[in-house]
């Protein structure tokens, strides 16, 4: 079958925006305002997260044509348990401070609908190249959508950015953005999650109804012009 | 049926050899990270017992406890230069919200104009959870200095559940002093 001209890029940037699993999808919310509070914490779930489904694309698009039908769900999960198993004994190994600040949150990819949900809704149907890439648009767009969800809640919540305190190896430094005793420290708690989210999500639709309504501008107008110019032809006729 | 009977065993096989690949994948990555676990579980129970007993201060020795719910281990710990008896009690527990684990430390002092010594309360450190139970529960919870005068159950705790359970935790801690554990 031809393949469609830039079909590999349209792939990976579908996960960043049109199809953004977070922002879009609304899947993964809760590793999302759980893991949201610091933007090193963020980065680092991403990360873990990000892993974790390319992983499990390329082994279920391996595998695709080998796993009978009736049992892909509950093996599609075992890939996916085993990766994440594996993901988080190295993190627990060699980056212990995000290990005890994910907590729980990583062995909770397991249940990700956005992993489950790619590997048999994309990786199953699909060659292991473009499940890869696939994996990777998803991955760096959920990462990006938490990052920016913990840029708002860190800085608003703490007055500052903090790094070198989950990723032990680069220096300490903190950046402070508002001045001290301005924070409002509500955005740090659960709250301030879901009035972060929510505003993320009424900012994306307001920007999404605004292109649609000037669409539907654009093509009545067109409408118009091409009934004027038709009107026009035909009164030219008639004269 | 035949055509079905090879389908089911094709099933199985293929089931079969996922969760055998799997389990070699986690038993690899077991072996190769091990190590290191280990390295940064005592890691962190070196730093537990500097937050609780300050710096210089390294075990001495260790005693396995048994017979109790939480406490598994009790660490003596030493500071250079200094005499003093300090010691840090493992607990773990868990509840429907994950693994608590605490040091619980104690100074061994001779009581003043006896010749008996006793376990004095000195403070906790969490080894394994979020650091907030840990904060609520110093500041509200435990009298820093005679952990007897407090009353536990007026006291008021941000995390409630967590805090019972650390509770339990201490208190099992204390118990473990009376024994002879150092004998064991």
């Amino acid at each position: 079958m031809a393949r469609e001209k830039g079909y590999t890029k349209k792939n990976f940037l579908k996960g960043i925006l049109i199809e953004n699993p977070l922002f879009v999808s609304i899947l993964g919310t809760c590793p999302a305002l759980a893991t949201t509070k610091t933007l090193e914490a963020a980065i680092g779930m991403g990360l873990l997260f990000t892993v974790v489904l390319i992983c499990s694309n390329v082994l279920v698009s391996l595998l695709r044509k080998l796993i009978p039908e009736e049992v892909r769900t509950p093996a599609y999960i075992v890939i996916i348990a085993t990766f994440v198993t594996m993901v988080k004994m190295f993190t627990n190994a060699f980056l212990p401070e995000l290990y005890s600040t994910l907590g729980v949150f990583i062995s909770l990819i397991v249940v990700n609908c956005i992993v489950l949900g790619r590997a048999e809704a994309y990786a199953s149907k699909n060659g292991v190249f473009d499940s890869l890439i696939d994996a990777l648009g998803m991955g760096v767009g959920y990462t990006l959508a938490i990052m920016l969800m913990a840029i708002f809640r860190e800085v608003l919540g703490t007055g500052a950015f903090s790094f070198g305190k989950i990723f032990t190896f680069i220096p300490e430094v903190k950046l402070q953005i508002i001045p001290k005793g301005y924070e409002i420290s509500m955005f740090q708690n659960p709250a301030g999650a879901f009035i972060v989210f929510g505003l993320i999500l009424a900012i994306i639709a307001f920007i999404r109804n605004r292109k649609a309504e000037l669409k539907a501008n654009l093509e009545r107008q067109e409408k118009i012009r091409k009934a004027q110019e038709a009107k026009a032809l035909a009164n030219g006729g008639n004269k | 049926m035949p055509n079905n009977k090879m389908h089911y065993i094709i099933t199985s096989i293929t089931l079969g050899a996922i969760a055998a690949s799997s389990a070699l994948l986690i038993s690899l990555t077991n072996l190769a990270t091990r190590k290191q676990i280990d390295i940064n579980e005592k890691n962190k129970i070196n730093a537990g017992i500097s937050e609780i007993f300050g710096e210089n201060t390294e075990i001495s020795k260790e005693y396995a406890i048994k017979d109790f719910k939480y406490t598994n281990y009790v660490y003596e710990v030493k500071r250079e230069g200094e005499s003093s008896e300090m010691f840090a009690f493992r607990t773990s527990g868990s509840n429907s919200y994950g693994k608590i684990s605490l040091l619980v430390g104690f100074n061994y002092y001779q009581i003043p104009g006896g010749e008996e010594f006793e376990y004095v309360f000195s403070s906790i450190s969490v080894i394994v959870n979020e650091q907030t139970y840990a904060s609520t529960l110093v500041e509200n919870y435990i009298d820093p200095v005679n952990d007897n005068k407090r009353n536990y159950e007026d006291v008021s705790c941000g995390a409630t559940y967590g805090a019972k359970l650390i509770r339990d935790m201490i208190n099992e801690a204390k118990e473990v002093t009376k024994t002879d554990f150092r004998k064991e």
